[in-house]
């Protein structure tokens, strides 16, 4: 495209009582860009002078006002690149003329004073004209095949119910059960818990209703004895291989070869050819993941719905509870199954059971830990089986020890109505053991809420297993992605399917498979249905968004997708390697594969690239290197005590949007930082900054998001990434003779904004103590 | 602590104390705001949350059992701050109701008593035995004067009429006094002996119960301590010390004081004119000046006045379980007050008829009120102070 430029200030809100906008608009005018200013750029008047602008012919805009954070739906024109100038938020609301004021006619006249504020004004506009030189517009990318067909992992409630909703919107499902019938545990089940007020009577479990509506339902598949042997290619093109459980097949997923296999004897690294050869011995008899299944079934979308299975409570930590050597001591889901068949019995003689002890956590010593994978549905099915005993028997007596009873929400009506029930006895304590006394059991309880140690009689003593996860087991979803089949995070999330479960639940770390029910947290059938319909959406979400060639998440729309200049490709693997998504596959020479609709556009491969080979069309290693270069570096040759200069790379999700509302708030710190927003600190590369400090910069700071096993890195890796890169980053600084110092990153949230001028201010000041950068003025 | 404790839920225990007002029991979730709030319970093992849990499983033994209900005075400050809507002052009233008929012996008065159904019988037990007596009175008095008078009875100075002179109004005349006490003193000691027995199962339940949940520092029961403690708290009830330290039913104080100080009067009047008539073979009517009828007159009226104003609190009260057993109690008192205070005015007042009947009425008041004593609520009169006694003993105090 033909850029035409035009920049255009905003003079309200403050920003023309505080600059001096003649001479910013100067500066715009010196790089060939004409320049126009507006009382009210946002008002109405201001878009239609916007428009009739862009109606002759302007097409590249630097809209000099507010944060790019605001108004963006009103600054946005189809077919035209829209920059926007911080001139707000960034630079005179934080900025506020009392604590910097503006230089008087002398001071001016003088020469050996300046204005800061003016300055970082003028610094924006500069960033800003030198982005929009460097920056194109994206073209979508285009999937060669497409289907929108949703592939359901689970044939259980979650599964069918994600299913049902998947297909009421329009969409082909397709469930795969690797059991001989649909229903999962919820099938096994006498009743289900109460979901409605007044919160008393159990209800009978909607499987059935399910199993129907699915049957019944012209666009959902059901394959049930069948597992997924590999789920190959990309979101919108997935190329999905099926087997029966236990079969061995050519395209078995193969595995990525573990650490010590990448190595010599001696620890040095095999070359990229030896690593492919031992790892297709490793993979002996599977198709390697580049190679796809020609008898394949496509799918656009997969839900992972593999739900749970009951844990087993075997060994040394649970034989003082009896199980495996007292017939009658059971699990919760061995109880249901009891339950499920008629009047609880004892299974060892057949005999009625009308004294039911629940134990809810293992007890014995340490800890008041409940046993694992437990937690609110484990509390809720006591609570039920309690009611299957009174409603068994009208002298039944059912006692709950727990440690925790959690009923969140309203249900907690129902414990107060099982409560409320003469035969319900609960305490918390301590389960001390379970032992034989004559034909029945003695539980024996420490610590109980009755004030002593305790034994009470049982005919049957139910555990409270919990609900393992089924990826605790298998990666289940089998991708065929270098990085391997599962998901890598699973351990720091118990080997619950990954989630990044506050932010965006459903979404895992593989794009266009979206993990729902059990798999993720243990939940009841209600909140499994529920979080179905979530997944459901989510999966059309992904197949939509793959079809229009934008992201699907976090970057919803974004039309942009890493371009890689393979020709200069050295083979380093880095990017296929640091991407959080697996998005990249590489070949037996190692040259990656992108699959466009896998990425996220967080541009983690760009800031790992040391040959700056990977960029975007709006987003790349020039656009943002050339606005460092933009930023003005005074030097003694222009004043006498010539400011600093300081870069700021800052994550556009948290740590761009806290400084706007540190500015909004009125909160002020150095003017002599450079803000420049990036997409993720993982897209950060080294060269900017190596750029920045040898054009005369002082120093460096990244602004991102807290990383590690409690992250909140929009892009899971990204903040994590850089600061090891960041540690990487000495060695360079230090042939270069400067301080390590000089380059530091800093986690903040998005609510952190009180922290803002704390931070930004004290690395000012340790840079003011290690003095200006020698390079300064070369 | 010692030996581990089987606990074994009594659901027809949890169902009687839901029955006796108790009904919010199973509400309690252990989080012992009540025990924290209550402004009389000791800090070691304080009451009541301990009371509910074993409440809510059924643990009989452990409740009837317990000192600790007795030391409750139902003030309701748990009830009012149980952020659960439990009330666990109505639960230890229930359980207290529980207790006095677990004590008791026959037991079956003990449940007829608190049961609405047997309330008839109730009544018509005093009702035929005074009918029959005063129809005795009426028709056979010359009868009974000669028969008085041949076993030699009249002699000795026992005549057989208790009345001053014609034209009098006297109600022995309807109703011997002879009859009276013949009744009166013989039920007086049944009343004493039922008491008795179950005093002596409660002090050493109540004691060993102490003892096995660390309430106590003494390990051997020492009567005379015992009964040092009861004389000890004796001026704490009288001045109802506990009763004044409750927030939320404070009012409630100065009725039962009322009502308290005002049977403790009627019983002094009765022992005097008892003294009076047989010993000093005076009897009555007795002038309105006396010093003893003014006493009698003064605890009538604040009796009367006392058990209106306990009617009010209670019903003025949405919050509090009212069951049976309190409005019995409640009934009974009011109507003792009042029947006898009407036998008085309507004799003054010269209505022969009308007084004789309001007498009959009066009789069957005292009868409920004195031969079911120890099977009713009232029964607390001698268990809440054996108890606050106890707890004085055995070192129990706030």
């Amino acid at each position: 495209m033909d850029k035409k430029y035009g920049v255009y200030i905003c003079t309200g809100c403050g920003i023309g009582a505080s600059l001096d906008i003649d001479a910013l608009s100067e500066v715009a005018r010196e790089e060939g860009f004409p320049v126009k200013t507006h009382a009210f750029l946002c008002g109405k008047e201001g878009v239609e002078f916007l428009k009739a602008e862009v109606g002759q012919g302007i097409n590249s805009l630097a809209i000099a006002a507010c944060s790019r954070r605001v108004n963006f739906d009103v600054f946005s024109f189809d077919g035209c690149l829209v920059d926007r100038v911080n001139l707000r938020e960034q630079v005179v609301w934080s900025h506020p003329r009392d604590q910097f004021p503006a230089l008087t006619e002398e001071e001016k006249a003088e020469g050996t004073k300046f204005d800061r504020v003016q300055m970082l004004a003028e610094d924006c506009i500069r960033m800003s004209v030198a982005k929009l030189k460097q920056i194109k517009l994206p073209e979508p990318y285009k999937l060669d095949n497409f289907t929108s067909d949703v592939l359901v992992i689970g044939g259980g409630v979650t599964g069918m119910a994600a299913a049902l909703d998947v297909a009421r919107a329009g969409y082909k499902a397709t469930i795969v059960e690797k059991s001989g019938a649909l229903g999962g545990f919820a099938a096994q089940m006498r009743m289900q818990s109460p979901v409605a007020s007044p919160y008393e009577d159990l209800r009978p479990p909607v499987v059935a209703d399910l199993v129907k509506a699915v049957e019944a339902n012209a666009n959902i598949t059901v394959k049930t004895d069948t597992v997924v042997a590999r789920i190959a290619g990309q979101p919108g093109d997935f190329t999905v291989t099926l087997k029966k459980p236990g079969e061995k097949h050519p395209f078995d997923v193969p595995y990525p070869l573990p650490p010590e296999m990448k190595v010599d004897e001696k620890g040095n690294e095999l070359t990229a050819e030896q690593q492919f050869e031992i790892y297709k011995q490793y993979n002996e008899g599977k198709a390697d993941v580049l190679k796809f299944d020609p008898d394949g079934v496509k799918f656009g979308s997969v839900i992972l719905a593999a739900g749970w299975r009951p844990a087993k409570l075997e060994g040394e930590a649970f034989a003082h509870l009896g199980i495996g050597q007292i017939p009658d001591v059971v699990t919760n889901a061995e109880f249901e199954q009891i339950a499920a068949k008629g009047k609880i019995v004892r299974p060892s003689d057949g005999k009625e059971a009308k004294s039911v002890v629940f134990i809810q956590s293992p007890g014995k010593g340490e800890d008041d830990g409940d046993f694992s994978y437990c937690g609110s549905v484990t509390s809720i099915a006591t609570l039920k089986q309690a009611k299957y005993v009174r409603d068994d028997y009208s002298d039944g007596k059912a006692y709950i020890v727990y440690q925790h009873m959690r009923t969140p929400g309203l249900v907690e009506n129902f414990y107060k109505s099982m409560q409320q029930d003469p035969g319900i006895f609960m305490t918390k304590g301590e389960v001390i053991g379970v032992s034989k006394n004559g034909s029945s059991l003695m539980v024996e309880a420490d610590n109980t809420l009755l004030g002593e140690k305790l034994k009470i009689r049982a005919d049957m003593v139910v555990l409270a297993a919990g609900m393992v996860p089924a990826t605790a087991d298998d990666p289940v979803v089998n991708l065929a992605y270098r990085q391997g089949p599962g998901f890598r995070d699973n351990d720091i999330f118990d080997k619950y399917a990954d989630s990044n479960f506050i932010c965006f639940p459903y979404e895992t770390q593989r794009t266009g498979v979206y993990a729902a029910g059990s798999i993720r947290r243990a939940m009841t059938i209600e909140e499994s249905m529920e979080d179905a319909a979530g997944a459901a959406l989510k999966a059309i979400q992904c197949v939509e968004s793959s079809n229009r060639g934008v992201s699907v998440h976090p970057r919803s729309g974004d039309m942009t997708f890493p371009d890689f200049f393979f020709q200069r490709c050295t083979q380093c693997k880095r990017c296929t390697e640091e991407c959080p998504f697996g998005a990249l596959d590489d070949d037996e020479k190692g040259t990656p594969k992108p699959n466009p609709t896998r990425c996220r556009r967080c541009g983690t491969c760009m800031g790992a690239c040391p040959e700056r080979i990977i960029g975007f069309a709006d987003y790349n290693i020039n656009s943002i290197g050339s606005m460092v270069k933009a930023i003005q570096v005074p030097s003694e040759d222009d004043y006498p005590e010539p400011p600093l200069r300081i870069l700021a790379l800052v994550c556009e999700n948290d740590a761009y949007p806290a400084i706007d509302i540190a500015g909004m708030n009125r909160l002020s710190f150095s003017a002599d930082v450079r803000i420049i927003p990036v997409r993720c600190l993982g897209s950060v590369n080294v060269i900017w900054i190596k750029d920045a400090l040898s054009q005369g910069m002082d120093g460096a700071i990244l602004l991102g998001c807290k990383h590690g096993d409690d992250y909140q890195c929009h892009f899971v890796k990204g903040s994590e990434l850089a600061s090891i890169r960041m540690t990487k980053i000495g060695d360079a600084l230090k042939s270069l003779s400067l301080e390590q110092e000089r380059v530091t990153q800093k986690e903040v949230a998005i609510d952190d904004y009180l922290k803002i001028p704390e931070i930004i201010n004290s690395f000012v000041e340790e840079i003011e103590a290690l003095g200006p950068n020698p390079f300064k003025g070369f | 602590m010692s030996e581990r404790y089987l606990a074994e839920p009594d659901l027809g225990f949890i169902n009687e104390v839901i029955g006796l007002g108790g009904n919010t029991l199973k509400k309690c979730f252990q989080c012992a705001t009540c025990s924290v709030v209550c402004p009389i319970s000791p800090d070691n093992k304080p009451f009541p949350r301990k009371e509910m849990i074993a409440a809510s499983w059924g643990l009989k033994d452990k409740l009837v059992k317990d000192v600790d209900i007795w030391l409750c005075h139902q003030c309701g400050d748990c009830s009012t701050k149980c952020p659960r809507g439990a009330a666990p002052g109505d639960v230890l009233a229930a359980v207290r109701s529980y207790a006095i008929a677990d004590y008791a012996t026959p037991k079956a008065v003990g449940k007829a008593v608190n049961d609405p159904k047997k309330l008839p019988i109730l009544i018509a037990v005093p009702a035929i035995l005074f009918a029959v007596l005063s129809f005795i009175t009426v028709q056979f008095g010359d009868t009974m004067a000669g028969i008085f008078k041949s076993i030699g009875l009249e002699a000795i100075g026992f005549p057989w009429a208790h009345h001053q002179e014609p034209g009098v109004i006297a109600h022995a005349d309807f109703y011997s006094t002879w009859f009276v006490d013949i009744v009166f003193l013989p039920l007086a000691a049944f009343v004493v002996l039922v008491f008795a027995l179950g005093l002596r199962r409660f002090i050493n339940d109540i004691h060993e119960q102490a003892v096995a949940d660390g309430k106590t520092t003494q390990r051997k029961l020492d009567y005379v301590g015992l009964v040092k403690g009861v004389v000890a708290v004796i001026p704490t009830i009288l001045k109802h010390n506990k009763f004044s330290e409750c927030t939320e039913n404070k009012d409630r104080s100065t009725a039962h004081m009322m009502v308290l100080y005002s049977f403790i009067g009627l019983f002094v009047v009765t022992n005097i004119f008892f003294f009076t008539l047989y010993f000093l073979h005076a009897p009555g009517p007795y002038s309105q000046l006396n010093p003893v009828k003014i006493l009698a007159n003064a605890a009538g009226i604040a009796l009367v006045i006392g058990s209106l104003l306990m009617i009010k609190n209670r019903l003025a009260r949405k919050d509090q379980a009212s069951s049976y057993k309190d409005w019995y109690l409640l009934g009974l008192v009011l109507g003792l007050g009042l029947s006898g205070m009407l036998t008085e005015l309507t004799r003054l007042a010269g209505a022969e008829a009308l007084t004789y009947f309001m007498y009959y009425i009066h009789l069957i008041f005292i009868f409920n009120l004195f031969a079911f004593l120890p099977f009713s609520k009232l029964a607390h009169l001698v268990y809440r102070t054996v108890a606050m006694g106890y707890s004085n003993y055995a070192g129990r105090e706030k």
